[in-house]
């Protein structure tokens, strides 16, 4: 899964650590989403929706398969 | 994106230096009584080389940043384990009866079950990626543990001498080792 989290951070003016501190995870975690590595969990997803003021599918898209 | 900074000391930089020195100084003790050599160098030793690490943990904390006071509860639990063990090595060499051994033997258990709690809650403390490189390093752990000992059971047969079952804990140990590598590297 690809995600705009980077873009929606940079719009913010935030690093991976405030983030990461804002939603109550590690900075690693933020980068391996970032990276596309790690696939984030609904609740964390929600998490994220909510503090961007989005949807999900704004932050996150499928693969095509 | 580095976002590292060196640190300035505080309360919790010297309650994690105090609590390695005291983990140190039980390790020397451990240590000092099963080389036979003096027990308060052991302990002087063992305390110096755990401020140490604390010192260099606090000042650079690793990449996963770990609150520190779950490492510290993990040191107390390690503390008591080889205080156990201490426990256990001094009571071995006081002429006890049978049953009393086995109740001595049974010492270090207390030791383990603390620091199995102290790693659980620290595991439980763990976002979830963290959480998922624990699971898959101790899926690794055991998995390789597993091949290691039903393996070599098989070379036993074979005619390899058998050997001391405290084995499969530094097989255990190096496979964990291993597992959490390969996934922090997987993560990264």
């Amino acid at each position: 899964m690809k995600s705009k989290l980077k873009i929606f951070r940079a719009e913010r003016d935030w690093s991976q650590a405030q983030l990461a501190e804002a939603l109550g995870v590690s900075r690693q975690t933020i980068n391996a989403i970032e990276t596309g590595k790690y696939d984030p969990s609904l609740p964390l997803a929600f998490k994220m929706a909510q503090l961007f003021e989005c949807s999900i599918e704004d932050i996150f898209i499928p693969d095509e398969n | 994106m580095k976002t590292e900074e060196r640190r300035s000391f505080g309360n919790e930089e010297i309650r994690t230096i105090i609590m390695t020195a005291i983990t140190g100084g039980a390790f020397g003790l451990l240590y000092g009584y099963g080389f036979e050599f003096s027990l308060w160098l052991g302990v002087l030793v063992g305390a110096l080389f755990g401020v140490a690490i604390g010192f260099r943990i606090s000042k650079r904390p690793p990449r996963m940043e770990y609150p520190m006071a779950i490492f510290r509860r993990i040191m107390m639990a390690a503390t008591f384990f080889l205080l156990t063990s201490f426990g256990y090595s001094y009571l071995l060499d006081q002429n006890l009866s049978q049953a009393q051994q086995y109740w001595a033997a049974a010492l270090p258990l207390l030791g383990w079950s603390a620091l199995i709690v102290g790693i659980g809650m620290a595991i439980a403390s763990l976002d979830e990626m963290q959480r998922r490189i624990q699971t898959e390093a101790i899926a690794i752990g055991f998995a390789g543990t597993a091949i290691f000992v039903g393996g070599y059971a098989l070379f036993q047969f074979s005619g390899l001498p058998e050997v001391n079952v405290g084995i499969v804990i530094m097989a255990m140990s190096v496979f964990w080792l291993a597992g959490k590598l390969w996934t922090l590297w997987r993560y990264r």
